[in-house]
């Protein structure tokens, strides 16, 4: 029977939408116990963002918050009340990790900033993490992931030429950032274990997005070269860009590929059983510079066949190519399949439906979606009575002042 | 100097721009990090585009971002004594990242097995495009294949126009930063038990990682999206998510509810001070305005929504990005200027925050700024300041200093290719 990587490590987690609890999502499904505070008087916007279950709006029925949120426990805490705020203190000494993810103001405000929960616990590793970081002029920018991925540049370079713009679907940024502060914070827990000292990690998602932009940003400062939308081009592959393929059940279908060389160029067509006198196209440099005209010739090519028989036939043949997937694809694609990426989980409200499993496995300690994300409150008697010493009584006091709430 | 959070850990880079970014964040937290190419350069020493066009490997400016703060030593893996070499540096690794094609290093006795029998504390992390076990396991790989693989290519794009790919192709960088969060989750266990293990990353499943909340949609809702250009939900109930102004785009969503409702009472303040608004706008509780992207809208939603959001096309066509930014901030209105190079390097919170880095580069004779940490930790700074190697530029730091060969040895393996 293997153990998780994480177990021993607690977590208490003030965060909510996406950065935040993603981040804990990862140190909870390999077995980290973290436990979400949150509040029926604020309650984390995801629980109310679709899909739903059977498209019907509800507090315990979003899939969007369920995905982020699991193998986590769930207690409610309404921290603009005092008594509120000193239970969230008295978890304090019972975490390793605290995360938190409001804009700056809020935990200061109710006095949970890291300098007042160091004075509980010394060696507490606390992340907070927010639109821009915690100083600075524009630390207070209110906003979602969507405007920080236009924000951060991603927009920018997101579209079919100058003056063109289609943005990548959702927010973006929100899928960058929880892997450099899930490291920051397995970095911050070995450095405690050498040295029994703990940090505070500020996490400006604006900084963290950057990391993906790397050489465009240091090209710009050199030279003031500015990376914009270029379609599917490229400087590297010709034929480079997603090809139409056969409609199948009234869809259109398209396959994504790359050829790197000219011997790939040959093998590309003898694999579709077509040739190309055309001396643009004989060349690496030759295809990219007549790209538009390429890109024509070969989705005359793609058009009449499947999506999926034509990646394995120019696979075989050693050419990069992959079917355009949706959202129905990716949940009958072999390749995830055979990884075991999706499961399947039994949520106390909205029943069965599918997660998004891990992106890596582990050989001896793999991680798991060891429950599905907590109904709102699931957890307050077990944590406040068995981790606070709270009585029925007492709990049930603090529930009718809204306090546990 | 690099960050006190990881000092003495060792990791050897036997990546390309599958992982790249993974090992850097290991040198960005203060581990060594050896990155171990081919006598010529590791093909992502050949990225364009190149730092003022010179095409060299000193000049590649993914190599020039992704390598910072490593160490670079040559090793032919084509010959016995190149990988010997490395095996014998396995032996005193803390973590090895990889990304070769399935099987090719087994296949030259530099797989997990082999290496961990000599080594049991390593922790071996392999970035795969589609997974070790499926159908595609060996498939030939590049950036836009996997974004494809992942779901995302699907949704942008315009309809009756090709899904699209970014500018800068993000797949590898998204592997990479997992593996780096995969090997440190395994490091925390192996702190009590001394042992390591085998990781494998799927690149296709962390491209599905970036969908939000749009994969389970075909279950629960029985539809799902596709490309709509700057708009985002199905057609009969979609919003506007990117509009022009004098100079560019602004990106925003107008919703209700009590976080964004708010900001759409507060768009419409500002636009009734500038010009006529409808008295409709104006009254209305935004707060408790309910129509979402996803959800069955009214005739009167339909007709709310379309006069809303050519009032705010027409309003932003008369300022610039930066002029709306700096309004937007003040008035805490959900927008955001669709930025590029020159706007992010012109930001004030950046250079208040001291992001920008600047790294002397003798190979180039100048100095190059950079994106600076991802991360502000308050008792270990963390970030690479020192450039990308050359090609092999710590051969004999690392062949002499960590395996204590002797000068002559070393030429020798030079002499033989193996270096």
């Amino acid at each position: 029977m293997s153990r998780f990587a994480l177990e021993g490590i607690h977590i208490l987690d003030f965060a909510w939408v996406g950065v935040g609890p993603i981040t804990t999502k990862y140190l909870a499904d390999n077995g980290a116990e973290v436990i979400r505070v949150e509040s029926a008087a604020r309650p984390d916007v995801l629980r109310i963002g679709p899909p739903w279950k059977d498209a019907q709006p509800g507090i315990n029925r979003s899939q969007f918050f369920a995905s982020f949120n699991t193998s986590k426990k769930g207690i409610t805490l309404d921290l603009s009340k005092p008594k509120a705020r000193e239970l969230a203190k008295r978890l304090v000494p019972w975490a390793d990790i605290v995360v938190e993810s409001f804009t700056p103001k809020a935990m200061r405000n109710w006095g949970l900033d890291y300098e007042n929960l160091r004075a509980i616990r010394a060696d507490l590793i606390m992340l907070s993490t927010c639109m821009q970081g915690q100083t600075g002029p524009n630390a207070l920018y209110p906003g979602f992931g969507q405007l920080m991925a236009a924000l951060s540049g991603f927009y920018n370079i997101s579209g079919y030429g100058p003056g063109s713009c289609a943005p990548p679907y959702g927010a973006y940024s929100d899928f960058i950032a929880p892997r450099f502060s899930a490291c920051a914070l397995l970095a911050a827990l070995d450095y405690r274990r050498r040295t029994g000292k703990g940090q505070f990690i500020d996490m400006s998602q604006y900084e963290a997005a950057m990391q993906n932009l790397a050489p465009a940003l240091i090209d710009y400062f050199a030279s003031r070269r500015v990376l914009g939308p270029r379609g599917n081009a490229s400087d590297r592959y010709a034929p480079h860009g997603a090809y139409r393929c056969a409609d199948e059940d009234g869809n259109e279908r398209w396959i994504a590929l790359a050829v790197a060389d000219d011997d790939e160029w040959r093998a590309m067509l003898s694999s579709l059983g077509a040739n190309s006198t055309d001396a643009r196209f004989a060349t690496m440099s030759g295809r990219i510079g007549n790209a538009p005209a390429l890109d024509e010739f070969v989705g005359s090519l793609t058009r009449s066949h499947n999506a999926q028989e034509l990646t394995v036939r120019l696979q075989a043949a050693g050419i990069a190519a992959y079917p355009v997937e949706n959202c129905v694809d990716i949940h009958q694609d072999d390749n995830l399949e055979s990884f075991g990426f999706w499961h399947w989980l039994d949520h106390k409200e909205m029943g069965a439906s599918p997660y998004e499993g891990l992106s890596h496995r582990m050989s001896r300690t793999p991680g798991a979606l060891r429950s599905p994300a907590p109904i709102l409150g699931q957890d307050n008697d077990e944590v406040f009575r068995e981790m606070l010493s709270l009585s029925a009584d007492e709990i049930e006091q603090l529930k009718k002042e809204n306090v546990i709430f | 100097m690099p960050s006190e959070l990881l000092n003495g850990l060792r990791l050897l880079d036997l990546t390309d721009e599958k992982g790249a970014l993974g090992a850097k964040i290991f040198a960005d937290l203060g581990a060594e990090v050896i990155k171990v190419e081919p006598p010529q350069g590791c093909s992502t020493r050949r990225i364009p585009p190149y730092l003022d066009d010179v095409r060299d490997p000193e000049h590649c400016l993914y190599s020039l971002a992704y390598h910072a703060g490593k160490k670079s030593i040559t090793a032919n893996l084509a010959s016995a004594d190149g990988r010997e070499l490395v095996a014998n540096l396995a032996a005193h690794a803390d973590f090895i990242v990889e990304s070769h094609p399935l099987g090719y290093l087994e296949s030259i006795g530099l797989g997990y097995e082999t290496l961990a029998r000599r080594n049991p504390r390593l922790i071996y992390t392999s970035i795969t495009p589609f997974g070790d076990t499926g159908p595609g396991k060996n498939y030939n790989w590049a950036d836009i294949v996997t974004w494809a693989a992942g779901g995302m290519m699907y949704l942008m794009g315009e309809e009756g126009k090709p899904p699209l790919q970014m500018s800068l192709p993000q797949a590898g960088l998204h592997a990479g930063a997992e593996a780096a969060v995969a090997s440190l989750l395994a490091h925390y266990p192996r702190n009590s038990d001394g042992l390591g293990q085998r990781i494998v990353v799927n690149m296709q499943a962390c491209i599905v990682w970036t969908l939000m909340n749009e994969q389970a949609m075909p279950f629960l809702h029985g539809n799902h999206l596709s490309r709509t250009g700057v708009f985002v939900g199905s057609a009969d109930a979609r919003r506007r998510m990117v509009y022009e102004c004098k100079d560019g785009f602004i990106s925003t969503l107008i919703a209700g509810g009590v976080v964004v409702g708010g900001s759409t009472r507060a768009l419409i303040e500002w636009m009734g001070e500038r010009g006529p608004v409808p008295e409709w706008m104006r009254s209305k509780d935004w707060v408790s305005w309910v129509p979402g992207v996803f959800m069955k809208l009214t005739e009167q939603d339909h007709k709310e929504i379309a006069e809303l959001e050519s009032t705010i096309q027409r309003f932003l066509l008369t300022m610039t990005k930066r002029e709306i930014y700096a309004e937007v901030l003040k008035r805490r209105i959900f927008f955001a200027p669709v930025a590029n190079a020159a706007d992010i390097a012109a930001d004030e919170q950046l250079r208040a925050r001291d992001f920008w880095v600047t790294v002397p580069h003798d190979t180039l004779g100048r100095a190059l700024t950079f994106p600076g940490a991802f991360a502000k930790m308050s008792a270990t700074p963390i970030g690479s300041t020192t450039r990308a190697p050359r090609i092999g530029e710590h051969n004999d730091e690392i062949y002499r200093g960590l395996l204590g060969l002797a000068p002559d040895r070393i030429a020798s393996l030079r002499a033989a290719g193996a270096i």
